[in-house]
């Protein structure tokens, strides 16, 4: 990861000497150069993490100026999707949410209009988001962490809470709220959990519950994707296939990858201690750790740990660059955006998207299906 | 059982004789003399000689929580004062302008975990930047900030866990959404019981908590039934 998009995650602090700062961002720079591979050097990939850093700055830049301290300690401005997991490409969407956890305030809802008049202005720059009501709106912590289950935990909600875990990025200095957000929903799946370790008490379980919610979160998107080929007549199934078929596949690979590591990590392992008291709390630490690496990253850190070989890791990043490649290309996104699903067998570029896809798929079932270590919790967590 | 005393600042603002002696008359064995704002700090520092600090097994000193740049250097230099006196200083990370001006006090020098008000200071990763600036530095955890900044203590944990070596002193009081330190709700105490096991008996304990002199000695009762090894629960595990 590049030391600048490091610095930015951080966030410049003023009244922070410099040589601090300075000093912060090497140690975020040393954390995450411990998950960079060589995969994650393969082009186009540098350039989308960059361009993705770049928009963030400048998004929070616009923001700033428009409306000077847009986020407080009590709210954070997150973005979604490519944007957060450094995938940025030419047409990508903007998926943001004014995320609250703080005492009510009318002025939340002024502020969220506010920011969506800005980037609606600066549309050419910043496409909005999609039509679901999923981004581009206030969204308050009490719901996200408490209703977890149940009737009240709606679609909209469920897809806010997996995706702030998996692929999301506080925009600005202000992340408290954000960061706070992600333990209070870490630590409510766990609290759920009657027995967190195995009955030897030598390792951590897999959090059933949390890597349930992931699942449900991947049927759910597969499930919608029908659901809105049938309520936009067919527009724009192109580009949600191709999406479903890699991007999204990736944030719930991430997610099972997150939820095994709690069994496999070994350094973990190595802090389950004779005091039960801590025994979530280094849980909580960690699952946090995890997720704040982007899906490709823990991707590409599963692929190192679990000794994958490098033909199979190769697969699965030269699939996916060739993705992102595709979707950066205007004329191929504008061909799969109007494709509709009674062409897809004759139509050049879904057939190349066909393709990346069986090659990334592959990859996949190579890694939960085969390797020693993981194909054990697959067939024991990954269906019944 | 764990030492339990006042900060001045709590019991009566500025006034730090009057907390003092609401400290004595309640029979408080620990204190901690706050300058937390700039043009406290030389009237305190001056006054030092004369305060009786007899009845106390443990004296702290809260330093100024923001300074200007020009003031750093006399703060510092007043603060020998307090050194000499082997009392543990308490500073905020973000209080200081140059952080290697502050080195050579030590293990005196206490470095306090923020709230989220602040920027810096909330997290194992920002203190372990600042202890890099200050390897000799020990640590003031105050554990309501710690809430505060995250509910499910599991930060506070780690803070605990990675700094146990440099656990000089404990801040505690119920730290509420405008950043003020209140008395502690029955949802503080069993928070901070959440991490009670973490902190070593001896630590010294500081009540930030801003109470009248007739909920003192509750108050302190509060802090102990938040802090007993007793009530600490088996949160997992078969």
């Amino acid at each position: 990861m590049l030391l600048s998009s490091l610095a930015n995650e951080i966030g410049p602090s003023p009244s922070l000497p410099s040589r601090m700062l300075q000093s912060c961002a090497m140690s975020a720079y040393e954390r995450a150069a411990s998950v960079v591979s060589e995969f994650l050097e393969i082009a186009p990939l540098p350039t989308v993490r960059e361009a993705a850093s770049a928009v963030r700055e400048r998004l929070d830049s616009l923001l700033s100026t428009e409306i000077p301290k847009y986020t407080s300690e009590d709210t954070s401005l997150v973005v979604f999707g490519s944007l957060a997991r450094g995938e940025w490409t030419s047409a990508s969407d903007l998926d943001w949410t004014y995320l609250i956890d703080g005492q009510a305030n009318s002025d939340h809802l002024v502020i969220a209009q506010k920011i969506r008049r800005i980037l609606d202005k600066h549309k050419n720059e910043f496409s909005p988001p999609g039509q679901t009501g999923t981004f581009g709106n206030m969204a308050f912590s009490h719901d996200i962490i408490h209703q977890i289950g149940g009737q009240n935990d709606t679609n909209k909600n469920m897809t806010q809470r997996i995706l702030l875990l998996l692929e999301s990025q506080a925009i600005g200095k202000n992340n408290q709220a954000h960061e706070r957000i992600i333990r209070g929903v870490i630590n409510r799946y766990l609290e759920e959990g009657n027995h967190l370790l195995t009955e030897d008490e030598t390792r951590y379980r897999v959090p059933r519950f949390l890597l349930n919610d992931i699942v449900r979160f991947w049927r759910t998107m597969a499930v919608d994707f029908a659901s809105k080929q049938r309520d936009r007549g067919g527009e724009g199934w192109g580009l949600r296939n191709a999406k479903l078929r890699m991007s999204r596949k990736l944030i719930f690979a991430s997610g099972l990858l997150v939820c095994f590591g709690c069994n496999l990590n070994s350094s973990l392992q190595k802090k389950i201690s004779t005091d039960k008291s801590d025994i979530k709390f280094n849980l909580v630490n960690h699952i946090r750790e995890q997720i704040r690496l982007t899906p490709l990253e823990i991707l590409a850190k599963a692929l190192k740990e679990y000794d994958v070989p490098k033909e199979v890791s190769l697969k699965f990043f030269g699939a996916y660059t060739e993705f992102l490649k595709t979707i950066d290309d205007g004329d191929s996104r504008q061909k799969l955006e109007k494709l509709r699903a009674r062409n897809s067998r004759t139509d050049e570029i879904f057939k190349k998207i066909r393709d990346i896809s069986q090659t990334f798929e592959d990859g996949l079932d190579l890694l939960f299906f085969d390797n020693s270590h993981l194909a054990p919790l697959t067939r024991k967590y990954g269906v019944f | 059982m764990r030492l339990i005393g006042f900060s001045t600042g709590a019991l009566a603002k500025d006034d730090f004789r009057a907390a003092l002696r609401i400290m004595a008359r309640r029979g408080v064995q620990a204190a901690e003399l706050s300058a937390l704002r700039q043009p406290e700090l030389i009237p305190l520092i001056q006054e030092l000689d004369d305060l009786d600090l007899r009845t106390f097994k443990y004296v702290a000193f809260h330093a100024p929580s923001t300074m200007d740049r020009d003031f750093e250097p006399v703060a510092i230099a007043a603060l020998h004062q307090v050194a000499i006196r082997q009392w543990p200083i308490i500073l905020h990370p973000d209080a200081m302008h140059d952080p290697l001006k502050w080195s050579h006090f030590g293990d005196l020098l206490c470095i306090e975990n923020m709230d989220k008000r602040k920027p810096i200071g909330q997290t194992v990763a920002h203190l372990s930047e600042i202890y890099n600036l200050l390897p000799g530095a020990s640590l003031c955890f105050d554990i309501g900030h710690a809430r505060q900044v995250d509910p499910t203590m599991s930060e506070a944990a780690a803070i605990l866990q990675c700094f146990k070596g440099r656990l000089r002193q404990i801040h505690i009081s119920e730290v509420n959404s405008q950043s003020r330190h209140d008395p502690l709700s029955f949802e503080s105490i069993l928070a901070f019981q959440k991490v009670a096991h973490l902190i070593r008996e001896t630590v010294p304990v500081i009540v930030e908590s801003r109470v009248r002199e007739d909920e003192v000695n509750e108050e302190i009762q509060n802090v102990r039934k938040a802090l007993s090894l007793e009530n600490v629960l088996a949160m997992a595990g078969d």
